[in-house]
């Protein structure tokens, strides 16, 4: 009890006087923290007055406290990782620091990285709160050995969603699944054909879109698979996807670059040579996940926590080695002609596609995050969208129940 | 059957002796003088006892009490810190009134409710005195351990194993029933199985509410089982006797001497249960993997919507809102139990 | 036991008795001996489908690596330290409390106990951003008293032990002791007490258990990665990406031998009580 008593005031002291100026706090989630563990001593050295410590909670109980520290106005580190999902909600609240503003000088970085994500960092007065670190720009990941069985080519296959599902029937025929789960299509894409000046699920004005012929043609597309018997109703992260990648038994997958490390890593590292990777279907660019720093109001010390923001995001050296410690895609341009980018990838049987990603990342389309977008996803994706999908309701009933909740929950 | 009253004063190991010899532990202060704040002091004496609730209350429960009440007057988005919240009189309300996934999750919260609390307890009693009753205390403590352990088992356990379970082609439940429906004896009573195949039990609107009130049963007979057995074992050894010497048999000394003995803790599990029960969040949240609540929201409940609301739509007062109307219906519900059980329930058999 | 009473079923239906036992914990213990073997597992092994019901050979590998990812014993060691303190003092106050609402009739007791058990209905997922700012307001922000004091005198607690002095504690006993002038303070520490052991015991079991999985609070009050509880340093690590899975499954089990323990040693206190629960008059 004494020793125990004597431990706690002894770490007191030391939090006390650790606590200097030029300390900069990280918090986030893992896998950032493998990332950092060999990137510190790197800044360290550049930067000897500048403390980098973090701290790192799962994905949801991160945002779940950066959320209570930002409310209260006290807690959160100097540098807080933000995932996508949030971004657009976080920044527009207030909360960060405008790194537009002359302390920052972050407009001028702006022609460095690829521009949906950068603009995704940009609140909706146009000042720049979050600065990007890590996209995931989408592709379809596809079994080489399956489509050679039946005698197709990928070209073929992804044309268009007619000659996607094509594909698909032939594979029936095998008993192997086109795609995991049906309900990817419809939302890939929602996401990725977005008229320009709309948002995802609103417009400017901040009308509701979610009946709009987009949103009908993608629950059409997934309910046609779906009827056909064409995916297998398997979710994402269970036993029974990894088990499909394992197995053959799934033929494509539509997902973010960073799927790949996973696949090698430990999903599925028995099918070496056996994947492929290409555009997405019917010529549709778009992005799964992504990263974005940002400097809270109640930081203490903002000058060094921006100082570590810039060397993550905007050096050659840290982006490059997140790709290579956790397979983070560089959102950094002038990566894309690093020596990485012309590696051939084993596991996709030689195939250069990191090359392949960064054309994809250039070419995604930035989409302006709306209020309500957070609601409008859920009510539409894990609402009418399964509705249609598992219980047969009809598309355009769905889609208006779903307008009509989020009409009551946006105001 | 014969009133059983507790047997008049009894003394075992002589833990306490009234009546007879000097009480010695017991030193008589004769302050006559004293009477008045010796009076005082006899008031302040409950007050003395439960402070400790009142200042824990004071401290760590009324404000943030009052906190929510005001917040479901506000609209605020958490983000944007305390200063960005902006009154809305009784908007909140008034949108959560007819917000279709609301009642669709306060209908999913009654049915988990039932379904997940009546087994519960029609299990955990008679384990409970079974437990007690058959048992010699090395066996019994074994068991009762083994119960509790899906109680003691974390969330992410829980999750990883149960996925597993529920797993629709490897999953052992769906094993287990083609192989029942295969097997020679009772073949015929699972000939159902095959052309209900596959089962997605947690991927289908019908079957996702019994999945989940499967794993509420499993983790929480066992808690029940706990405090059923400290009740069962206050019902003492002479009351049985008694009973028997009046010829009851086994059955009628579970039902009639032993059950009542109980009401109070069968009142407070109850309590617990409804209270409990109504509030389900994390079982329905991790089961549905975080897909707010499953195919049609059947596995969303009350407590899982309001979170919903607050922590991923981050609209709090909106949430706040909701949360007092979960609360004003956990409240009806709680008062109808204690009008209809709580006389008997609270008093016991004083 | 009460062995005249439970002889003649005993007989004729032991084995019905012991099969319904044997099945119950059959099912209990499934899943306790899966996250067991889960341990002894790779993280490929362990997301195969379906996933391997056996002993694999991992488990030295999965013990280093859960001693690099985090400090385990330390963490283990807070979970300790704030369990052990708050279950200690919700026993002693909660009893107290309990005491005052069983034992005296005074103006405003049945509005209290109503309020007490009114709060308990109050969903706590929204009770966290207030919870914090209180924490911060009494300048207890990342230490381990925050954790476990607001909880020692809970409405659980309250209730179950008034509701267990309601069965066992009669009148009589308090009015006897009374006339032989002990105060109430006397009466409730060496009358009531002894007396009410089994349902200390219980409540000993729910509140351990109860601390030491919470991670809410822990979540946000603690920010010192050596003050982190073992919930906390567990799902800390656990992200879809590279969490080393096979070490965190045998950290989870690792976490659950401790509860395992305490429930033990408790529900032996609270079978003890067996002798007291005969007292009664």
């Amino acid at each position: 009890m004494k020793k125990i008593l004597l431990a706690a005031a002894t770490s007191v002291a030391m939090i006390a006087s650790s606590a200097m100026a030029g300390d900069v706090r990280l918090d986030g989630f893992p896998d950032f923290n493998s990332h950092l563990d060999k990137l510190i001593p790197s800044f360290a050295e550049k930067n000897p007055d500048i403390k980098i410590t973090y701290q790192m909670n799962n994905h949801g109980d991160h945002h779940k406290k950066l959320t209570t520290n930002l409310a209260t106005g006290s807690g959160a580190g100097d540098v807080v990782i933000v995932d996508v999902g949030f971004i657009g909600s976080f920044i527009n609240a207030g909360g960060f620091e405008n790194l537009s503003g002359s302390a920052y000088g972050a407009d001028a970085m702006s022609g460095e990285f690829v521009g949906y994500a950068w603009n995704q960092g940009k609140g909706s007065d146009g000042n720049q709160y979050g600065v990007p670190i890590d996209i995931g720009p989408g592709v379809m990941y596809y079994r080489r050995d399956i489509l050679d069985s039946v005698g197709g080519e990928i070209d073929g296959v992804i044309k268009d969603w007619d000659s996607y599902i094509e594909y698909g029937k032939k594979l029936k025929a095998k008993k192997v699944f086109l795609i995991a789960d049906a309900a990817d299509v419809a939302k890939a894409i929602i996401l990725t054909t977005v008229k320009p000046g709309e948002g995802y699920f609103f417009d400017n004005d901040g009308n509701s879109l979610i009946t709009s012929q987009r949103f009908v043609d993608a629950f059409d597309v997934a309910k046609r698979i779906r009827d056909e018997g064409l995916d297998g109703q398997i979710g994402a992260w269970t036993n029974e996807w990894y088990d499909g990648f394992k197995q053959g038994t799934v033929a494509t997958q539509l997902s973010g670059a960073w799927l790949l490390g996973h696949l090698q890593n430990w999903m599925a590292p028995d099918t070496k040579g056996k994947w492929g990777a290409s555009n997405l279907p019917d010529g549709i660019f778009g992005s799964w996940g992504g990263s974005f720093l940002a400097i809270p109001k109640q930081a203490k010390n903002k000058k060094e926590a921006w100082e570590f923001i810039k060397f993550l995001t905007s050096t050659s050296e840290a982006q490059i080695a997140g790709l290579k410690n956790i397979g983070s895609f560089p959102v950094l341009k002038a990566t894309y002609s690093d020596a990485a980018f012309d590696e051939p990838i084993e596991f996709l049987a030689g195939q250069k596609a990191r090359q392949l990603f960064a054309q994809v990342a250039e070419k995604v389309p930035a989409v302006a995050p709306k209020k309500g977008d957070l609601i409008a996803e859920d009510v539409v994706f894990r609402g009418a969208l399964l509705e249609v999908l598992n219980d047969g309701k009809d598309i355009m009933a769905a889609l208006k129940d779903a307008e009509r909740l989020i009409k009551r929950r946006v105001k | 059957m014969p009133n059983y009253s507790p047997p008049d004063k009894t003394d075992a190991k002589g833990v306490w002796i009234f009546g007879d010899g000097t009480p010695a532990d017991y030193p008589v202060r004769k302050s006559s003088s004293k009477l008045i704040s010796r009076k005082r002091r006899k008031a302040l004496m409950p007050w003395l006892f439960i402070s400790p609730y009142l200042i824990l209350f004071g401290l760590f429960t009324a404000f943030p009490l009052g906190f929510s009440i005001f917040l479901s007057f506000q609209e605020w988005n958490p983000v944007s810190g305390l200063s960005g919240m902006k009154f809305v009189g009784f908007e909140n309300y008034i949108s959560a009134y007819d917000d279709p996934w609301l009642w669709k999750s306060l209908y999913n919260t009654v049915w988990l409710a039932v379904a997940s609390g009546v087994p519960q307890h029609l299990i955990a009693i008679p384990i409970a005195y079974l437990l007690v009753m058959a048992l010699k205390s090395g066996l019994r403590h074994i068991y009762t351990a083994t119960m509790f352990i899906p109680f003691i088992t974390s969330t992410i356990a829980v999750s990883l194993i149960f996925y597993s379970i529920y797993s629709t082609q490897s999953g052992i439940l769906n094993q287990w029933l083609l192989l029942a429906a295969d097997a020679p004896l009772i073949g015929w009573m699972f000939a159902w199985v095959h052309d209900v195949m596959p089962l997605r039990w947690l991927g289908s609107s019908s079957l996702i509410k019994p999945a989940i009130a499967f794993v509420v049963v499993w983790k929480y007979t066992g808690f029940n089982i706990v405090i059923y057995s400290a009740g069962f074992l206050t019902v003492s050894k002479e009351l049985y006797d008694a009973a028997k010497v009046d010829g009851c048999n086994g059955w009628q000394q579970f039902w009639h001497v032993a059950l009542p003995m109980i009401r109070p803790f069968v009142f407070f599990a109850l309590t617990l249960t409804i209270i409990g029960n109504l509030q389900l969040f994390e079982e329905p949240y991790v089961l549905t993997a975080g897909n707010s609540g499953g195919v049609s929201q059947s596995g969303l409940t009350a407590s899982y919507y309001l979170y919903l609301v607050g922590w991923e739509w981050l609209e709090m007062g909106a949430a706040a809102a909701i949360s007092w109307m979960l609360f004003l219906f956990i409240a009806i519900v709680t008062s109808l139990h204690f009008y209809f059980n709580g006389r008997k329930g609270l008093e016991g058999n004083r | 036991m009460a062995k005249t009473a439970t002889s003649a079923f005993k007989k004729s239906s032991n084995w019905v008795v012991q099969a319904i036992l044997i099945f119950g914990v059959l099912v209990t213990i499934f899943p306790f001996v899966w996250v067991a073997l889960m341990g002894t597992h790779s993280r490929s092994d362990i997301f195969s489908s379906p996933p391997p019901f056996y002993v694999g050979d991992r488990l030295m590998e999965n013990y280093a690596k859960l001693l690099e990812i985090m400090p385990f014993w330390t963490v283990l060691g807070n979970s300790l330290f704030v369990s052990v303190l708050g279950t200690l003092g919700a026993v002693l106050f909660c009893s107290m409390c309990a005491y005052g609402f069983f034992a005296f009739d005074f103006r405003g007791k049945n509005i209290i106990f109503g309020i007490m058990v009114a709060s308990m209905m109050v969903p706590p997922v929204l009770t966290l951003i207030p919870f914090f700012l209180t924490v911060k307001f009494l300048g207890i922000l990342d230490t381990h008293f925050a954790l476990w004091f607001p909880g020692v005198a809970n409405a659980f607690g309250i209730f179950l032990i008034r509701q267990y002095m309601v069965t066992s504690i009669t009148r009589d006993l308090l009015d006897a002791a009374k006339v032989d002038g002990a105060s109430e303070l006397r009466i409730y520490w060496s009358v009531v007490l002894p007396l009410i052991k089994p349902a200390l015991a219980t409540l000993a079991i729910v509140m351990f258990i109860g601390l030491w999985n919470n991670f809410l609070a822990p979540l946000i009050v603690i920010s010192s990665p050596d003050k982190y509880v073992l919930t906390l340093a567990l799902r800390s690590v656990q992200s879809l990406a590279n969490s080393p899975w096979g070490a965190v499954m045998l950290g989870t089990f690792l976490s659950m031998v401790p509860l395992l323990l305490a429930f033990v040693f408790f529900s032996k206190q609270m079978m003890a009580g067996l002798t007291a629960g005969a007292v009664k008059g």
